[in-house]
């Protein structure tokens, strides 16, 4: 399944790149996350509790940031599971200079199994797409908390 | 496809089902008619360490019609709203909305509360709540609150009630010569709505249209109201031309779902021409204002 999208946030790049980059921040920006440690060289141990209606589900994951190029472009890795069903997802991360704002593209790909994928599927890419909203909304909150 | 253990009640009345649900906090999930819950809970997609069954609060099951209003107990079931004649008469649209819900196990079943509060981006009822401008009652054990159905749906699974809170009757004006339809293309193997579009039209002595709404469901995350077609129409005659003009900005502004079955450009393409032929089939349905004034039916005020 695709996720595709932009959003953009009203900060220059540096500062949404190094707010990408904080686990502080992604901590607080992310739909669900429990946790998140550090595990190696742009590697992160992730714990997700999530909540769509009725469906609640914690999973267990791990993040893995490569082919960076600050501040410019960066690819995430995620790969995790829960009772429910695995998932591994890449995503790549465009972030674009724009009069001291910066526009983020996002270009990604999931697989997912299990339970979550045979009943879920058709709910999935609304649930996908509302987590994004949310993480970027959240983000916009930290990057212009940062500025003033 | 056994379900987690789970502590079950099953109140009597509508205020220990409100007590308990304060007392249980997020805790608890309300089981009505469990043809949603209950099958996620098989899965162990869903598992609440307690349910609280609503099922035997039997006010809640009342279909019944008050000055300009048609009100509907939150437990009636699809099948009740299909075939009542006070349905039929009153909301033609809403039972014939009701009869495309799933198969007749799960109408006979599922009630329109119950599937109003989980809120299924491709649920049937919302666009038909949407297009009759429907309220909504909501209780909890301090009391209750009414809000508009463009305003309880917030987003996929998602709606305006608070933890604590019931969905207790769906209240829907019943003005005179009003057409409306619900038209729906089902997923053949679910029966889900990959679009599903609901239109009220209403036109004046000079056959100009006075009220238009549009409901979508199926398309975006929850259901909506197509604005841009509804204004469209409004203020002119709603001819064939018309109407496919004004169904071709359905699907504007909304950030189509797409999944394995339907891509988001075709879940759009659906909902256009849905939309075109909900509009034709409700100005269609309109009754003629002589023949109104013939039957002087005061039911319809």
């Amino acid at each position: 399944m695709k996720i595709e999208g932009q959003y953009l946030l009203p900060a220059p790049r540096e500062q949404v790149w190094a707010a990408l980059n904080d686990p502080q921040v992604l901590q607080k920006t992310t739909p669900g996350l429990k946790q998140l440690v550090p595990a190696g060289e742009g590697t992160y141990d992730a714990t997700i509790e999530l909540a769509v209606g009725p469906v609640k589900g914690a999973y267990q994951g791990k993040v893995r940031i490569t082919d960076t190029a600050a501040p410019e472009r960066m690819t995430l890795i995620v790969e995790g599971g829960g009772r429910a069903g695995t998932i591994k997802a890449s995503g790549a991360l465009t972030l674009e200079a724009q009069d001291g704002k910066t526009m983020v593209h996002y270009v990604g790909d999931a697989q997912v199994t299990g339970v979550l994928m045979s009943v879920g599927h058709r709910l999935f890419g609304g649930v996908a797409k509302q987590l994004t909203g949310e993480f970027f909304k959240a983000l916009e909150r930290e990057v212009t908390r940062r500025r003033t | 496809m056994i379900p987690a253990a789970f502590t079950y009640h099953r109140p009597k009345t509508l205020a220990s089902a409100l007590r308990l649900l304060e007392t249980l906090g997020p805790d608890a999930r309300v089981l009505a008619g469990g043809q949603s819950l209950l099958p996620m809970m098989k899965l162990r997609l869903a598992s609440p360490p307690h349910l609280v069954d609503i099922s035997r609060i039997t006010t809640l099951q009342r279909i019944r019609k008050s000055p300009g209003r048609l009100r509907i107990g939150a437990l009636a079931t699809h099948w009740m709203l299909e075939t009542a004649p006070v349905v039929r008469r009153l909301a033609p649209a809403l039972a014939e909305t009701a009869s495309f819900i799933g198969d007749v196990q799960v109408r006979n079943l599922g009630t329109i509360g119950g599937s109003l509060a989980h809120a299924d981006p491709a649920a049937d009822y919302p666009a038909t709540l949407l297009a009759l401008d429907a309220e909504f009652e909501l209780q909890d054990h301090r009391g209750s609150r009414v809000v508009v159905a463009h305003e309880f749906f917030r987003g996929l699974m998602t709606t305006a009630l608070r933890p604590g809170e019931l969905l207790t009757e769906i209240r829907l004006p019943v003005p005179a010569r009003v057409g409306a339809a619900y038209l729906k293309m089902p997923n053949p193997a679910s029966g889900f709505a990959l679009a599903g579009v609901s239109a009220a039209l209403a036109v004046d002595a000079d056959g100009r249209c006075t009220m238009a709404r549009v409901g979508i469901t199926g398309v975006g995350p929850i259901a909506y109201r197509a604005r841009a077609v509804e204004e469209a129409v409004v203020g002119r005659e709603p001819t064939d031309d018309t109407l496919a003009t004004a169904a071709a900005a359905a699907a504007d502004g909304v950030e189509a779902n797409a999944d394995l079955f339907a891509s988001a450009e075709y879940r759009r393409h659906l909902a256009r021409v849905l939309t075109r032929r909900a509009l034709v089939l409700a100005r269609d349905r309109i009754r003629p204002r002589r023949q109104a004034a013939r039957r002087a039916e005061p039911d319809a005020s």
